[in-house]
């Protein structure tokens, strides 16, 4: 029964409604920019809150939730990297590309897995919210390095094309302040500076927005992601079985890396622990893919666009969510 | 009878990302103005649905006098170099009043 629990939040069924819409073939869609106006919302709403968490936080605790974000963060594109040189089926630079991807995170997975949570009433700590914001960018910075390792390989192997040399990097500072100061993370960022410092009289009538609406825009969200997933599905035969695969496997292990350290390293309960595990499975559509496209020009965006979107988003909101929330009871429950 | 001029038309597609360079380029180049539009569309990079941040091309439309136009070229030719991808086309148009297109923006 709690395994199709999740099938049955509102969110994951709007999710379903998307991707099924355009399977087969509903003229339904959204109007330009109301996806970007979600998104815009969504990331003002996560980071009120989280600042409103931030202010009453630990100091301790919140700084060692900042360092594992950040461990998480370095750790899993060289963990992604590694698995798709090893697969053999993209050129190294598309799997720097993709590999900075999975370092990241999904605000929208993230999101379904607390709607996931509140509908089993299950609590947990906030922390993770602080993660969710740290982790967008450092997956950026190992994706330029690995990118940039990748290159200098190439170059060796044919040495006389030296013209290559310098080919996309452009100006790794402007390309690290870009990512850095990437619309969404700003905002985010900024969102959660502002829950934190502001009045919480005055907070209080920000509540009918950041609080009783959410669920219902988050479900207009999902659905709009079904239907971009739904989009992206006739692209899966571009990317092919094998790296389709990888975009169900790593999750998995992102997942059981960050159960482990969400329970192990930051002593987190149940809740808190599934948030961590969802937060290291999940793949970006928000900081990495400009950062990408702007630093590695190289890498084919269909690949890691179809992987995030197409294959590893979906994975999670209908199937991962659950397999995360089952480890972090196995490990945490019987404790 | 009006009087038209014949102009170059620069039309470059790519992805967003690109917007800051592209403009910079395009003033650097002494062009009187441009046109950027928001776009979607699938070509060698795949799907670009124009719905999401992370996946809008844009469509930028230029008119300058044939003389300046290489500079442009150059400039996104070094783009395309870089390994981005870019649909670059350019036509001849005939503008009404064409003092406007002669001259360079404010920088």
């Amino acid at each position: 029964m709690s395994a199709f629990s999740n099938l049955l939040i509102p969110a994951v069924l709007f999710f379903a409604l998307g991707f099924i819409a355009r399977l087969i073939k509903s003229d339904l869609r959204f109007p330009p920019d109301l996806a970007k106006i979600l998104s815009i919302y969504l990331l003002v709403s996560i980071g009120l809150h989280g600042g409103v968490e931030l202010a009453n936080a630990d100091l301790g605790a919140a700084l060692a939730a900042v360092i594992w974000a950040l461990v998480l963060g370095f750790l899993l594109p060289i963990i992604a990297f590694g698995l798709l040189l090893a697969m053999r089926r993209v050129e190294p630079l598309d799997a720097a590309a993709i590999a900075a991807h999975y370092g990241s995170v999904s605000a929208g997975t993230f999101l379904t897995a607390i709607a996931f949570l509140s509908s089993q009433g299950i609590d947990y700590e906030r922390y993770p919210l602080i993660m969710l914001a740290v982790m967008e960018s450092p997956a950026i910075v190992v994706g330029l390095l690995l990118a940039s390792w990748s290159r200098g390989r190439a170059a060796k192997a044919s040495a006389s094309r030296s013209e290559d040399t310098g080919r996309g990097q452009g100006h790794l500072g402007d390309i690290l302040r870009e990512a850095f100061t990437n619309g969404s993370v700003v905002l985010l960022i900024g969102s959660m500076l502002i829950g934190a410092i502001a009045n919480p009289t005055a907070m209080e009538s920000l509540h009918p927005f950041t609080t009783d609406i959410f669920m219902g825009m988050l479900c207009l969200f999902l659905l709009e992601m079904g239907l971009e997933a739904g989009r992206r599905f006739g692209d899966f035969r571009r990317v092919g079985l094998a790296l389709g695969a990888f975009g169900l496997v790593m999750p998995l292990i992102g997942g059981v890396i960050g159960v482990l350290v969400g329970h192990l390293m930051l002593g987190f309960g149940v809740g808190g622990t599934t948030l961590v595990g969802v937060l290291s499975a999940s793949a970006s559509y928000i900081a990495v893919p400009p950062a990408m496209r702007l630093a590695v020009p190289e890498a084919n965006p269909s690949f890691y666009l179809t992987l995030s979107l197409g294959v590893t988003f979906p994975f999670n909101v209908v199937v991962g969510i659950p397999i995360y929330y089952q480890m972090a009871l196995l490990l945490v429950g019987k404790a | 009878m009006h009087r038209l001029v014949p102009e170059k038309l620069v039309t470059v597609i790519t992805t967003d990302v690109l917007e800051h360079r592209l403009v910079a380029a395009v003033r650097r180049r002494g062009a009187s103005g441009y046109t950027l539009l928001r776009a979607g569309g699938a070509g060698s990079d795949g799907l670009q649905s124009g719905n999401l941040e992370i996946d809008t091309n844009l469509l930028l439309k230029v008119i300058l006098p044939p003389e300046r136009m290489s500079g442009l070229l150059d400039d996104l030719d070094a783009l395309i170099g870089q390994g981005y991808h870019l649909t670059v086309f350019v036509s001849d148009v005939s503008v009404l009043g064409h003092e406007k297109f002669e001259r360079p923006m404010q920088t």
